[in-house]
């Protein structure tokens, strides 16, 4: 079974008079252990798609089912939950507490979901390793860079334990050194640990190196396919 | 982890911060410092109009206390009140008083004052006027010629007399005849109250019963003194139901104003430090508000990645509370420092001093607040916070995550 399925999925935004179908019948499936990029030009629905699946906005039409369960029938208490304990996030910018530590900030998440103190700094510990800052675990975001930055993000996504990841445009802001660091984390978690992870970008670097590319355009997938990355000498 | 993000968080801009937090500081020891020289005021003008005026207790006549006539005594005498009295621990001392008004004249003037008569050695052991006679000036009942007469000082000054000087008291006898003696100054004492030290004069009971013509020693009043003062209210009840002819009246009956002050002052400054803490609690609301606008991603992206709104709203109180909590503790802090020396060296307000004294009052202040008040108002300190963060918080509870975390 699909772990995310998706049906008839509409979403239009009222922008003052004008109405803009952001999402116009979406029909996806995810398995476990892909490693999808969405593309599509600028306002062609990406972030819309992306914000639905995390169940930080409701479609219009159309059903979600994560795990058999339809998230847009979920109420706004019991869907923050959902959240928490099933979709790791990677945003663009401003994925992390400033005033806390990497580690703390990895750890918060995991406070959140009420795992012991012990457990959590252990998991901590073991996430920040995995994405390279096992040496920058007491610093605080601000000093750090953008992509050790990202890093971070992608620790305190995994340390939730979701069934996902999704990131939105999570190498937007890197350069192309920084970028090609994180896509190598990224997929070695999904090689190595089966981790799920639907991301967005603009970034032709980035979509080369995904499993399978969906092409959006005005609301509509206009492509779906299978990709062979392309191995870097 | 919670509370230790919501401390962080607070100092993330600190010199906005600071800024509410020394306002919060100074706001508080302002109030608290002129709320503890009204209390000190008015609890030493308690304390002093308790030891030197009405005693805790006063037993009288009924008819008495409606016309101060000489011929509504104690029918009794003191003697059986006296063995009640004996036998309850928590009564420190007592004094039969024979108490009337009579004219006090000199070679110079003439004036109406309160003619106490009383036994020396057991007036001694409830009020303090005893002790209250400076050194050159006399003493309580001791030596000199003449029949002994302690004055105020006030009175003295009326009637331009001095120490050993001769005064004439006339005064109505028991009979209803005008008669009256002649009295040598051996004491002048000085309370803070020039009122009292004006109307009140100090004679011996025998003497003045003699005076008036009485078979034996009188009493109008028996003056009590307790020596748990929390117990005056049973105490009262007590005596009440054992002698029903008589009137018990404590000392908030006997001087009602001295009364209003003492109850009314602790609501007062509840309400004056509340009035305070309102005024300061829109800067935190002002301040709190900044943050959470400067914020809004960070709090879109806590709630994306699923901090629900409970633990949302119960950060953004926090740091409201340990703005409020740090500036209180502070002023209470320097309000404290600042009352408890204040308190050790007076506050002498020299040349008000006369001014004050009409009025009761003695002129060097010593503030003073107890515990209750400052764990009230910590407590107080802590619902500002709660209170400042409910529009703030609610502003922050209404963010959408996926406005929030949308890149623009
Ligand atoms: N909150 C909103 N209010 C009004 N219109 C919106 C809102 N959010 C998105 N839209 C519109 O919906 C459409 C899809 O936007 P979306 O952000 O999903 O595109 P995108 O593919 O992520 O674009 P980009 O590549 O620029 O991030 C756009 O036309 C956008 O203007
Ligand atoms: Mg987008």
């Amino acid at each position: 079974m699909s772990i995310i399925a998706i049906e008839n999925l509409e979403k239009s935004y009222h922008d003052s008079e004008i109405e803009v179908r952001a999402l116009n019948g979406i029909n996806l499936n995810f398995e476990e252990g892909e490693f999808t990029a969405i593309v599509g030009p600028s306002g062609s629905g990406k972030t819309t798609l992306l914000n639905m699946i995390g169940g930080l906005d409701k479609p219009d039409r159309g059903t979600i089912l994560i795990g058999g369960n339809d998230i847009t029938r979920l109420s706004s208490r019991k869907l923050i939950d959902f959240r928490l304990r099933n979709i790791g996030f990677v945003f663009q910018s401003y994925n992390l507490i400033p005033v806390l530590t990497a580690m703390e900030n990895v750890e918060f998440i995991m406070h959140l979901q009420k795992i012991p103190r012990a457990d959590r700094e252990k998991r901590a510990m073991e996430l920040l390793e995995s994405v390279g800052l096992g040496d920058r675990i007491h610093s605080r975001p601000s000093k750090l860079s953008g992509g050790q930055q990202q890093r971070v993000a992608v620790a305190r996504a995994l340390a939730s334990r979701p069934a996902f990841i999704l990131a939105d445009e999570p190498t937007a802001n890197l350069d192309s050194q920084s970028t090609r660091n994180l896509l190598g984390i990224m997929e070695r978690l999904n090689h190595e640990e089966q981790v799920t992870f639907i991301f967005s970008t603009h970034d032709q670097r980035v979509v080369e190196k995904a499993h399978r590319i969906i092409v959006l355009e005005d609301g509509k997938v206009i492509t779906d396919r299978e990709n062979i990355p392309v191995v870097e000498p | 982890m919670i509370w230790s993000v919501a401390w962080k968080n607070i100092w993330r801009n600190r010199m906005r911060s600071l800024v509410v937090v020394m306002a919060i500081a100074l706001g508080l020891l302002g109030g608290i410092f002129s709320s503890a020289v009204l209390k000190g005021t008015s609890d030493q003008r308690v304390r002093e109009a308790v030891s030197r005026e009405t005693s805790h207790l006063q037993l009288h006549n009924p008819k008495y206390i409606e016309d101060q006539e000489v011929t509504y005594f104690i029918g009794t005498g003191y003697k059986p009140i006296a063995a009640v009295l004996d036998t309850i621990r928590s009564v420190e001392a007592w004094s039969p008083r024979v108490k009337f008004m009579a004219m006090a004249g000199s070679a110079n003037a003439g004036i109406g004052v309160m003619v106490n008569g009383i036994d020396p050695d057991l007036e001694r052991q409830v009020t303090e006027i005893h002790s209250l006679i400076c050194d050159t000036c006399g003493g309580w009942f001791k030596g000199g010629r003449g029949v002994p007469i302690v004055v105020g000082q006030a009175l003295v000054k009326k009637l331009k007399v001095r120490q050993n000087s001769k005064i004439i008291l006339t005064f109505q006898d028991m009979q209803g005849n005008l008669t009256g003696g002649a009295f040598r100054i051996c004491g002048i004492y000085r309370t803070s109250n020039s009122v009292f030290d004006e109307m009140n004069v100090f004679v011996g009971r025998s003497d003045i019963c003699t005076l008036l013509g009485a078979d034996s020693l009188l009493s109008h009043e028996i003056a009590i003194r307790m020596k748990d003062p929390d117990e005056t209210a049973r105490v009262q009840k007590l005596l009440q139901s054992t002698f029903p002819d008589l009137k018990v009246q404590n000392w908030k009956e006997i001087d009602p104003i001295l009364g209003m002050l003492n109850d009314f002052m602790d609501l007062w400054l509840y309400l004056f430090m509340g009035i305070i803490l309102l005024a300061l609690g829109f800067g935190i609301v002002n301040t709190m508000l900044m943050a959470i606008l400067e914020r809004t991603r960070e709090l879109g992206m806590l709630a994306a990645i699923g901090m629900n709104k409970f633990r949302l709203f119960l950060m953004i109180m926090l740091e409201s509370v340990f703005l409020s909590l740090t500036g209180g503790i502070i002023g209470i802090i320097l309000a404290t420092g600042l009352t408890v020396y204040t308190r050790h060296t007076g506050i002498n307000l020299g040349s008000f001093a006369e001014g004050f004294e009409k009025i009761g009052y003695n002129p060097v202040l010593y503030p003073s607040l107890d515990l209750y008040f400052f764990i009230n108002l910590t407590i107080l300190v802590i619902f500002t916070g709660i209170l400042a963060s409910l529009y703030p918080a609610r502003q922050a509870l209404r963010l959408r995550p996926a406005d929030a975390v949308r890149n623009e």
